[in-house]
């Protein structure tokens, strides 16, 4: 390994800067695209007095987050409450390092890229129970612990579904996961790892229905109770910055990335695009953006349309079904590499996968109804006895 | 899990313009309509055929009024001296404060000459304490726009024309009747 020049290390400051400023502009425009989108979902309007269409929102809010007073309570441990929030925000930030906006938009690419993001996702819960444990708050630590349960256990189905795509790709490197799905994106060929990666996704950024460490109604904020101000806005900055790094994995992972459809047939068709050496990259950042806020929007719209899950369903989620069916995904997957099958042998598998337990969810789901009806039943058997004696 | 999806659809419809509407009124901004029966504030009317005020002055208003928040003087009408009007007295000076003003609308009630109404005006908040007292050119302002926007006819015309159109049906009632009854002969006592 050549020794570190002072230009490799300024590069990097810069990068880390350029990204830094980037996400930040990326979280105001989610915030205000929040407001609006979950206005709209609910017949309402959103933000419209702050600028044209509320556009200065953010901007509104950020000003009042600073300028708020940021309390300390007496009890709490002073290090550990200060650290918290630094430790939830670097690794929200670290996450984005190997991840390529487009093939050359990256700050530093990783062979080991996806292991890399799984490992700084994992950091971040600690930041969350620390936050919990330091505001010497019993709801701060019951939020806490709710943290560390649910995302340690999400974080399974994650870790077991990139696994399966790692396999796909062979390669943890997200450029060649992306290069891999060039002709046909992974969403087709393993939806049911989508479909896990989506679910667990929710859980481990705590968005709706899945937010049950923050839950106002039950924890009065969780492990951010006692925060206010810039440290509360801070927890609220990586929470977005997690958001945007999970729909971002979802766009790289299963749909494709930066490559659009009929990729190779457009730049053939369309000598001019593939001549200018500009236009393609900036295509690639743009139709990559254009469908991380896709995901973000459906993001958006699940919060906008379910309540929050009770902590009990959200764990027997997690390990009843979350977690069997990613051992699953990761089975069909190496059954279908083994034997080298044709691609839609693993669609087939996959899907089957997901109606036989989508099937049994609903039954699950549906037998509180059907005890009832069994028990109505009964009563009217023995009404109807009485009557004959 | 179906309703689940439903649910899902619904919320995407109402993100859809044409779909399902945002309910959010901009109320400052777009002013919300009242109904035609809206009471607001008191308002003088316009005589638009002679071009004075229907008020005399005569202060029935004044005297029934339960928060005593109009004042009123009377004088010789001129244009009655020029033989244009058939009103010998008119309204010289007038004043309601709106703060006083409880809208029960039994200034209308008593009023002999059509004079007072209830407009729709209601949003006339001021900063001042006594901001709201309002003179004879403001109410009958108020009175004009009333009158214009709600094709306004006065109450004593309407009940007359009502009484008309009574009395003619039982006119032709009656008339019918007696026509009927000569023709079999009277014996219907």
């Amino acid at each position: 390994m050549s020794p570190v020049s002072w230009s490799d290390v300024l590069g990097m400051v810069a990068g880390l800067l350029a990204m830094f400023s980037a996400l930040a502009v990326i979280v105001l425009s989610l915030t205000w695209l929040e407001r609006k989108y979950l206005g709209r979902l609910q017949l309402r309007l959103g933000p419209t007095r702050t600028g044209p269409m509320g556009l200065l929102q953010p901007v509104a809010d950020a000003v009042k987050l600073i300028l708020k007073e940021d309390i300390t309570p007496t009890s709490s441990d002073r290090v550990i409450f200060w650290a918290a929030p630094v430790i939830v925000v670097i690794s929200a930030f670290m996450i984005w390092v190997p991840i390529p906006g487009s093939e050359e938009l990256v700050l530093r690419n990783l062979e080991l890229g996806l292991f890399y993001i799984t490992a700084f996702a994992v950091i971040g819960i600690l930041g969350l129970v620390l936050a919990g444990w330091g505001s010497a708050n019993k709801y701060g630590v019951l939020g806490g612990l709710r943290a560390a349960a649910q995302l340690i256990s999400y974080e399974i189905p994650i870790i077991m579904v990139v696994v399966s795509v790692g396999m796909l790709a062979q390669s943890l490197d997200l450029r060649v996961i992306v290069a891999h799905q060039t002709q046909i994106p992974y969403a087709l060929i393993l939806p049911l790892g989508l479909v896990i990666f989506f679910i667990a996704g929710l859980a481990e950024v705590g968005r709706t229905p899945f937010d049950i460490y923050h839950a106002e109604s039950e924890v009065v904020g969780g492990p951010f109770v006692e925060y206010s101000g810039a440290h509360w806005s801070v927890f609220f900055l990586a929470e977005y910055i997690n958001t945007f790094a999970i729909a971002a994995l979802v766009t790289l992972l299963f749909l494709g990335g930066w490559s659009w459809p009929w990729q190779s047939a457009a730049l053939s068709w369309l000598p001019a695009l593939s001549g200018a050496a500009w236009l393609t990259p900036l295509l690639s950042v743009v139709w990559f953006l254009i469908k991380v806020y896709a995901v973000i929007l459906v993001v958006f719209w699940i919060r906008g349309t379910f309540p929050r899950l009770r902590i009990d369903q959200l764990m027997a989620f997690a390990w009843k079904v979350m977690v069997p069916l990613s051992f699953y995904s990761i089975v069909i997957t190496a059954i279908y590499l083994f034997y080298d099958w044709p691609a839609w042998t693993l669609t087939l598998m996959s899907l089957a996968g997901l109606v036989v337990v989508g099937y049994l969810v609903y039954r699950r789901m549906m037998a509180p109804a059907r005890r009832v009806a069994e028990v109505k039943a009964r009563q009217a058997d023995r009404l109807s006895a009485r009557r004959a004696d | 899990m179906l309703n689940s999806l439903k649910g899902m659809l619904l919320t995407l419809a109402s993100t859809i313009t044409g779909l399902r509407q945002p309910i959010t009124r901009q109320y400052p901004t777009v002013p919300t309509p009242v109904q035609s029966r809206f009471m607001g504030f008191p308002a003088l009317t316009w005589d638009d055929q002679v071009g004075e005020p229907y008020c005399t002055g005569c202060m029935v208003c004044i005297r029934n009024c339960p928060t005593q928040c109009m004042s009123a003087s009377m004088m010789d009408n001129p244009l009655n001296a020029e033989g244009q009007s058939s009103r010998r007295k008119i309204v010289d000076y007038f004043e309601i404060n709106l703060n006083r003003c409880i809208l029960c609308g039994i200034c209308v009630e008593v009023c002999n000459f059509d004079a007072i109404v209830m407009s729709h005006e209601h949003e006339m908040s001021t900063y001042e304490r006594n901001g709201d007292r309002v003179n004879l050119p403001s109410l009958l302002e108020i009175g004009k726009k009333h009158q214009r926007e709600t094709a306004w006819v006065p109450p004593t015309v309407l009940a007359k024309a009502r009484k008309d159109a009574e009395d003619a049906a039982k006119a032709a009632s009656e008339k019918e009747k007696a026509a009927a009854g000569a023709e079999t002969g009277g014996s219907a006592d």
